[in-house]
């Protein structure tokens, strides 16, 4: 922001640069980064060792997105971004552009709710037709509590109890995961990302399927099943860690975070589960946003160093991109360089920005690309991983042109899919369409906002806090107030 | 997640390759992928040299899908008929055993 207003003598008024950048910021670019070696990463999931019973081995090698920042090395060498002028910022019609990015951000922001609604959709539907992924099954090894306890206090107590110990799971993935890429041990990272998208994707599709197979209670016979996993595992790990169509990779993503949420949500106790869900969104605003806040401290190492953020999946509305870490800024500028109009936002495109400028072409809009880190989530070798949290980040990138439109997209998250979906499946849990569906609107709203605070914003933002919090209050509020009064009105026929 | 027109010919030819090879290890969704994926750089693109390449391998792609298609199709019909007959066989070949209904 400072940098927009130190640099941007063209448009003195602050209104109106607040205006361009909103409008810069509403428009997502996808990411073009050049020469970042294919070191995709995916969700990193961790094998536990301990000995419990297979499905909360399962679970707790579910879980943890690491955040991944995808970039498509293949796709920057041709970029067709044209940008604008950098002078006549303030000449150009301001009209033209104000529709041009309004229309193209708000489409994008709505292509970012069908793949959230399917990986909520896909969750309860697996839910409501299955009864093997209840709540209450094993105990996991990350909340280690029951709560069958019997008076509410206790409850409470184990509850708060089962919670510090996921979180503190969650917080020392994070704090390895940076440690981790301090060091420089990408290598690590990345043998750690495909041992997780290799664990989710075969162990716990398996599972799935046996699951679907019991409630449809025909015989499936074995060697379709292991054929089936098979196809739908390798053709995943190619699609995501290599290269792929892209919807393929957006629907593997989905999937994969539904696969997720089904296991959190089986195995975390009921009160656990909205400790969880609320104190994740807290970290999730102190990670990212405080100054010595591990996420932040990711994000601007990874900036310093000019290279991508940690690599790990993001979904992108139009191109998924896979970030490598590993190497140093690429040769071939990706974007364009800042005009004076280029926010600076907590990225890594900024250093690319300056020494490319000389080489562009074009002129970049201000378009800030929207970026959903995913944070937290380090798995470590011995324990299991931590869903990511996801991070919204803004850069500048490149323009809109038509013939990029398949570059550029919104980008959001693993971790932020899969804590949606937990929280509608406990919604969900109750049978009562209302809670769901209010849940479902508020997490949606939750969403635009958080989604229109980083046009405005334009800095890292996490994606949880906002959603999560009208999730819950809406969840509580209609749950013990709305229902009931509902049902009330309904029997003394009142209408409102 | 990649665009295929911002490709070079030689890296589609590269990728197109490596799919179809690939999917001689029991991946029939690879290569349905593979054909898919590449139907429209092999037919309705501009020739350019590596396309005959890429045209031959998304017919095999699609042929080889063809024919695991009718391998997977066959077997199920023969595995759902005679699950019951086939003594022990079938039961071990069983991954769920469908629930009586009381």
């Amino acid at each position: 922001m400072h940098r927009l207003i130190d640099d941007n003598q063209d448009s003195p008024d602050e209104m109106t640069e607040l205006l361009k950048s909103q409008d810069n910021d509403t428009i997502i670019d996808g990411p073009e980064r050049p020469n970042i070696t294919n070191l995709p990463d995916v969700a990193i999931i961790q094998t536990s060792t301990d000995g419990e019973n297979i499905s909360s081995n399962a679970a707790a090698t579910a879980s943890s997105h690491s955040r991944v920042e995808a970039i498509d090395p293949q796709d920057h060498e041709t970029t067709h971004r044209h940008r604008r002028n950098e002078q006549p910022d303030e000449q150009r019609p301001l009209n033209i552009e104000h529709e041009e990015i309004f229309k193209y951000g708000a489409s994008h922001v709505v292509k970012l709710f069908v793949p959230v609604s399917l990986c909520m959709l896909i969750v309860i539907i697996t839910i409501k037709t299955t009864s093997s992924y209840t709540p209450g099954g094993a105990t996991w090894a990350y909340t280690p509590f029951t709560e069958d306890k019997s008076t509410n206090t206790q409850r409470i107590l184990f509850s708060l109890a089962n919670t510090f110990i996921f979180m503190g799971f969650v917080i020392t993935a994070t704090v390895i995961l940076i440690l981790l890429y301090k060091f420089k041990c990408y290598k690590i990272i990345h043998g750690w990302l495909i041992l997780t998208t290799l664990m989710l994707l075969f162990f716990f599709l398996y599972s799935y399927f046996s699951s679907i197979s019991a409630s449809l209670n025909r015989p499936i016979d074995m060697i379709t099943i292991c054929f089936i996993t098979w196809n739908i595992g390798a053709v995943g790990m190619f699609c995501i860690h290599w290269k792929g169509p892209l919807p393929v990779q957006q629907a593997y993503l989905i999937f994969m975070s539904a696969l997720l949420a089904l296991v959190f949500y089986k195995f975390l106790p009921d009160w656990t589960g909205w400790l969880i869900l609320g104190v994740i969104s807290i970290w999730d605003l102190i990670a990212v946003l405080c100054p010595k806040g591990p996420l932040r401290i990711l994000v601007e190492t990874a900036h310093e160093r000019g290279e991508q953020i940690f690599p790990a999946l993001i979904y992108s509305s139009t191109m998924v991109y896979m970030v490598t870490a590993v190497d140093p800024p690429p040769s071939e500028p990706q974007f364009a360089p800042d005009n004076i109009n280029t926010n600076i936002a907590v990225n890594v495109d900024e250093t690319l920005n300056e020494e490319q400028r000389n080489q562009r072409a074009a002129i970049r809009n201000n378009n800030a690309r929207r970026q959903l880190i995913p944070r937290s989530d380090v798995p470590q070798t011995a324990t299991r991983r931590e869903p990511a949290r996801y991070v919204v980040e803004r850069s500048n990138s490149p323009v809109i042109d038509d013939d990029d439109d398949d570059e550029k997209g919104v980008k959001l998250g693993l971790g932020d899919f899969i804590f949606y979906s937990i929280l509608l499946a406990k919604a969900s849990a109750l049978g009562d369409w209302n809670v769901t569906i209010a849940c479902y609107v508020s997490l949606l709203i939750g969403l635009c906002l958080t989604l229109l605070l980083l046009a405005i914003i334009r800095k890292a933002l996490p994606a949880l806090p906002i959603s999560i919090t009208f999730g819950l209050v809406l969840y509580f509020s209609t749950v013990y107030i709305i229902g009931p009064f509902s049902a009330e009105l309904n029997l003394g026929q009142v209408f409102i | 997640m990649v665009s295929l027109s911002k490709k070079s010919p030689e890296e589609r030819l590269n990728i197109c390759r490596k799919y179809y090879r690939a999917g001689f290890a029991f991946l029939p969704l690879l290569w349905l992928i593979n054909a898919i994926w590449f139907y429209k750089q092999a037919f309705k693109v501009e020739s350019y040299p590596q396309q005959a390449q890429i045209r031959t391998y998304v017919i095999r792609s699609a042929i080889g899908t063809l024919i695991w298609i009718i391998i997977i199709v066959a077997w199920n019909i023969t595995f759902q008929l005679l699950r019951t007959k086939m003594g022990p066989l079938g039961d071990f070949l069983t991954f769920v055993y469908p629930r009586g209904y009381y």
